[in-house]
């Protein structure tokens, strides 16, 4: 595998920022590391990096242990927020740089720079200076500077952070495409769920400094093993239940239960509900999943491409909320204080803690 | 819409009152000089300026200025460095202790070294003669004109985000290079605008380099116990000439410092530094 690290640990004073951390990438893996702000992701990262000493645990890169060497000797590429471009150099001496410290020959390095300047689409850009490029030609920049080396490992910290919606949904597919055409191995780290689900091979979700779980987007978006995960990745009804045997009680309701959550028999657990998983009409008959219950419209929205529709059950402490898409929702017509029934098509358990 | 400022009576009294007090303090000595040292055409004053003791005076003056100069560019990049990026114990005192030359009269720093080099001082087994000497000059010249270079600095270095350096770390620059490639460039201006500020401290400096140095003619006495020395020999040429050449020295270093400030601004509304 290509990034390894084991029960790697980081306290400042007392706090722990990061709490034996273990986990392993494969070669050429784009890999998100997704957590809210202050949950340690970009520690992590920069002790990747050698930024930031680690207190106990180890760190391979390519079955090299890196964990004493300093940032210079790691062969990495990191990315920063803020782009972090030298603001004296053009975006062509920034791109250079890297290679001038390794005393690569110019004709070669202009070569290089020239490659790197169309594989970001900023061929003829090369002599602005970064005070007059935008934000995301600067992150570009900063993206190629990275590369410049043929680093084994590219890491980036929240890289797209400081840029508008629009602008950030282009470099993160012209990100990609860089990744899976140069074959490197990426970490990126972001808060933002979005990205994470575009982007990653395999998202790993940190809070409080832990590793809660990693896995496909589809996997964590769909059987999280983590209530954290559930609610962290998308919207998410969350109803106390029973699983006896084979079965889940929810009030006097009885369903199956789901596959892959036989660790959970016999355990108070949690029937989780993703939105545009619950049906709702206006006759029991009309549902086509598990039937729930009825309840009351509190509200409908208006939430771009689908409508969110908030139903109060009378046995639920919490509200559920529905997506419905716009055919359905002209179809069914419902206004708040209608009277509607609530299904499910397909739900998945969590332990309860 | 931003309404047109109304001039009445008062702003003209305002402006007028400055323009007066500007014109008689800083004017009219200028003035002076200049007309002093001119009274009887410019001959007498390239004669006095030429006088061995005059030329021996004003090449201590920038001898001792220039390598002051250089010294506290040096340590004051290094003193700032230290102050803005790293944590010590008595750290707020050392910072409060850099402002000390601005607060003691100059002709104490001059005594306090007599006292400490001298013939009966407490280190006056010290290798260098330091009291009555060039060197004990340039060390109370270095003193006087401490600050400038890390009060500069300091600022610019404190503005500067720690990830350039990091991002030049990991492109596999060493501390060095990346000092020298990467912070230096973007703090010449505020070492530039310190060393001319320390240059134009030094040139002017008089009562601390008088006492440890005894303004000894032609030997430990710089251009402005020159001018001290001629008006109290009645030599007005001489003293009208020395101060109208250290007085253009001034304004060219004056009209550098503007024009450096100019540029840095300039410079300064180029950089983008978006917050998170």
């Amino acid at each position: 595998m290509s990034i390894l690290l084991n029960n790697v640990s980081k306290n400042y004073g007392t706090q722990n920022i990061v709490r034996d951390f273990s986990l392993e990438i494969e070669s050429g893996e784009l890999f998100v590391l997704l957590g809210p702000s202050g949950s340690g992701k970009s520690t992590l990262l920069r002790m990747i990096a050698g930024l930031t000493p680690l207190d106990t645990g180890e760190i391979y890169l390519n079955e090299r242990d890196v964990t004493a060497l300093p940032p210079q000797k790691r062969g990495i590429g990191f990315v920063f927020q803020n782009y972090s471009l030298f603001q004296h150099m053009t975006a062509a001496q920034n791109i250079a740089f890297g290679l001038e410290i390794q005393k690569v020959p110019k004709p070669e390095r202009d070569a290089r720079v020239n490659e790197l300047l169309g594989l970001i689409g900023m061929a003829d850009l090369g002599n602005r200076m970064p005070s007059q490029l935008s934000g995301g030609q600067q992150q570009r920049v900063a993206v190629a500077r990275a590369l410049a080396q043929r680093p084994e490992v590219l890491l980036l910290d929240e890289p797209f952070g400081a840029l508008d919606v629009k602008i950030r949904a282009q470099l993160r597919q012209n990100l990609r495409e860089i990744q899976q055409q140069l074959n490197v191995t990426a970490i990126l780290v972001t808060h933002d769920q979005d990205e994470a689900f575009e982007l990653a091979d395999r998202i790993g979700v940190i809070d409080g400094g832990k590793l809660l779980e990693v896995g496909s987007p589809y996997q964590l978006y769909r059987k999280p093993q983590h209530r954290f995960t559930a609610t962290f990745l998308g919207s998410v009804n969350l109803l106390a239940a029973q699983r006896n045997g084979t079965t889940i009680h929810l009030g006097d309701k009885q369903l199956p239960a789901p596959p892959q959550t036989d660790h959970l028999a016999g355990k108070s657990v949690e029937m989780m509900l993703r939105p545009e998983s619950v049906e709702i009409a206006l006759a029991p008959d009309n549902l086509n999943g598990y039937f729930l219950g009825s309840g009351v419209v509190e509200s409908i929205a208006f939430a771009g491409a689908l409508e969110r529709a908030t139903i109060r059950l009378p046995d639920w402490e919490q509200p559920v909320q529905a997506l419905l898409n716009p055919d359905k929702a002209r179809e069914l017509n419902i206004r708040p204080g209608d009277r509607v029934y609530v299904g499910v098509r397909d739900f998945h358990l969590l332990p309860l803690n | 819409m931003r309404d047109k400022p109304v001039r009445t009576f008062w702003p003209w009294l305002l402006i007028g009152a400055v323009l007066l007090y500007a014109g008689l303090l800083l004017i009219a000595p200028i003035a002076a000089v200049i007309g002093g040292a001119f009274e009887d055409g410019i001959e007498p004053v390239l004669q006095a300026i030429a006088a061995p003791d005059a030329l021996v005076a004003l090449r201590l003056t920038f001898v001792l200025a220039i390598s002051a100069s250089v010294i506290n560019a040096v340590l004051g990049i290094i003193v700032a460095w230290v102050l803005v990026r790293h944590r010590f114990p008595g750290k707020w005192f050392f910072n409060a202790l850099v402002d000390l030359p601005f607060v003691v009269s100059p002709v104490i720093v001059g005594y306090v070294m007599i006292v400490l080099f001298g013939r009966t001082g407490w280190l006056q087994n010290f290798p260098i003669q330091l009291a009555f000497s060039l060197p004990g000059m340039l060390v109370v010249t270095v003193f006087v004109s401490l600050p400038f270079v890390i009060r500069e600095v300091m600022p610019v270095l404190a503005s500067l985000t720690q990830e350039q350096e990091e991002a030049a770390y990991t492109l596999g620059a060493s501390f060095r290079t990346t000092f020298f490639r990467i912070v230096f460039p973007a703090i010449r201006h505020g070492i530039i605008y310190g060393v001319v500020l320390t240059l134009a401290r030094a040139l002017g400096e008089f009562g601390a380099v008088a006492v440890i140095g005894g303004g000894v003619q032609g030997v430990t006495e710089t251009a402005t116990i020159y001018i001290y020395r001629s008006l109290h020999d009645r030599n007005d040429v001489g003293a009208y000439s020395m101060a109208i050449t250290l007085g253009l020295v001034s304004v060219g270093i004056l009209v550098v410092m503007n024009w450096l400030r100019r540029d840095s601004h300039e410079k300064g509304t180029q950089h983008v530094h978006p917050t998170e």
